[in-house]
């Protein structure tokens, strides 16, 4: 193997060369990184250390992204990538890796939302739903039914950033799982100052 | 919170959930933080408890516990960003004469944002934690300021 993961090749805190003890050893060993790009699945398996496995993501197109607020999670398809802290090329390449941001397809959290607290969301003014959204929304229920849901509407206020995500289609999530180890790119909504950091740092980005 | 977030990336406890339908809409209570108590008698700071800064290396308000042995020793520099270097000066013995001389090693430490006002000569008690870099395995957990005139690379012998 050619990557390596020892400490004697350093030098020592004092400034001194380590003299080679021994030669590269298995368990010193890296492999090279997984990159995973946007694109139909396709993972790799690779043997490790004892005997376990790595499920190395080579491209990936959906993952299992958690509204945090709401506490709901859905398998939600990966649109694109926007941000990485770390390094401007891997947005450019579009490579997926944990603390990256993206775009996700927030359809299954809109159909959520309306399904629980049966008030549109995202919903451009004007523009009349279709007859199953209209069905979604305000279906038939008994009086009982209808006050649990005029209860819960009482907290079902979304914050204005995330609202115009909503009515984009396409929501800021960042990626919370590492997808060279265990081939899931799944995440979480970004909301809330987080959100805001982030929506400044992509605007400063483009406005360049 | 801007003057916190000084890195590219969302600086956050992760153990801290920020959105929390109360939070979003503004019905919060104070600020949430996770702080912890590091044992061993040693009292966390009130700048840790009260402070915005993250710092996952903190003792107080990260993610490293303190085990192992408790050294001190005396600030010699602080030009890192969160650690400093601290001087532990001993007296080794010379059988053949039957006398000591004074020997000391320097050491990395990393030093929380929760301690202000540390300066050069100040003592400094450090408890081991797990490696935090390449050369720190120690972590501030108490600063007791320098009193009275001592010179400042005076052998202290502590």
């Amino acid at each position: 193997m050619g990557i390596s993961r020892d400490k004697w090749h350093k030098r020592r805190k004092t400034g001194g060369r380590m003299a080679q003890l021994r030669k590269k050893r298995k368990f010193e060993l890296g492999r090279p990184p997984a990159m995973t790009k946007l694109g139909p699945k396709r993972i790799h398996t690779v043997r490790t250390m004892g005997g376990n496995k790595k499920y190395r993501a080579l491209r990936l197109d959906q993952g299992n992204f958690s509204w945090g607020s709401e506490s709901v999670t859905r398998k939600t398809r990966i649109i694109d990538v926007i941000y990485n802290a770390s390094n401007n090329e891997l947005v450019r390449t579009k490579t997926l890796v944990k603390s990256c941001i993206v775009q996700i397809d927030s359809t299954p959290f809109r159909q959520w939302y309306e399904a629980h607290y049966a008030t549109p969301l995202g919903r451009k003014k004007g523009v009349k739903l279709s007859a199953d959204d209209e069905a979604a929304i305000n279906k038939v229920r008994s009086k009982k039914l209808m006050k649990k849901y005029e209860a819960r509407k009482k907290v079902a206020k979304v914050e204005t950033p995330l609202e115009e995500q909503m009515s984009a289609g396409r929501v800021l999530a960042k990626i919370a799982s590492k997808p060279g180890k265990h081939g899931r790119c799944d995440g979480y909504v970004l909301e809330g100052k987080e959100l805001d950091f982030y929506l400044r740092k992509v605007k400063s980005k483009k406005g360049k | 919170m801007t003057d916190v977030q000084t890195e590219k990336s969302f600086q956050k406890q992760p153990t801290v959930f920020l959105n929390k339908k109360g939070i979003l809409t503004g019905k919060a209570k104070k600020n949430l933080r996770y702080v912890r108590n590091v044992g061993l008698g040693f009292k966390t700071p009130r700048d840790a408890i009260v402070g915005t800064y993250i710092d996952k290396k903190c003792p107080f308000a990260g993610d490293v516990s303190i085990r192992g042995r408790i050294l001190t020793g005396r600030v010699l520099k602080l030009k890192m960003q969160r650690t400093i270097v601290i001087r532990r000066e001993y007296l080794h013995y010379i059988k053949k004469y039957s006398r000591f001389e004074k020997r000391h090693k320097n050491m990395s430490v990393h030093l929380s944002p929760a301690f202000r006002d540390v300066k050069v000569g100040d003592t400094v008690t450090v408890g081991e934690c797990r490696p935090l870099s390449k050369t720190v395995r120690y972590n501030v957990l108490k600063v007791s300021p320098k009193t009275g005139m001592k010179a400042l690379k005076g052998f202290t012998k502590f």
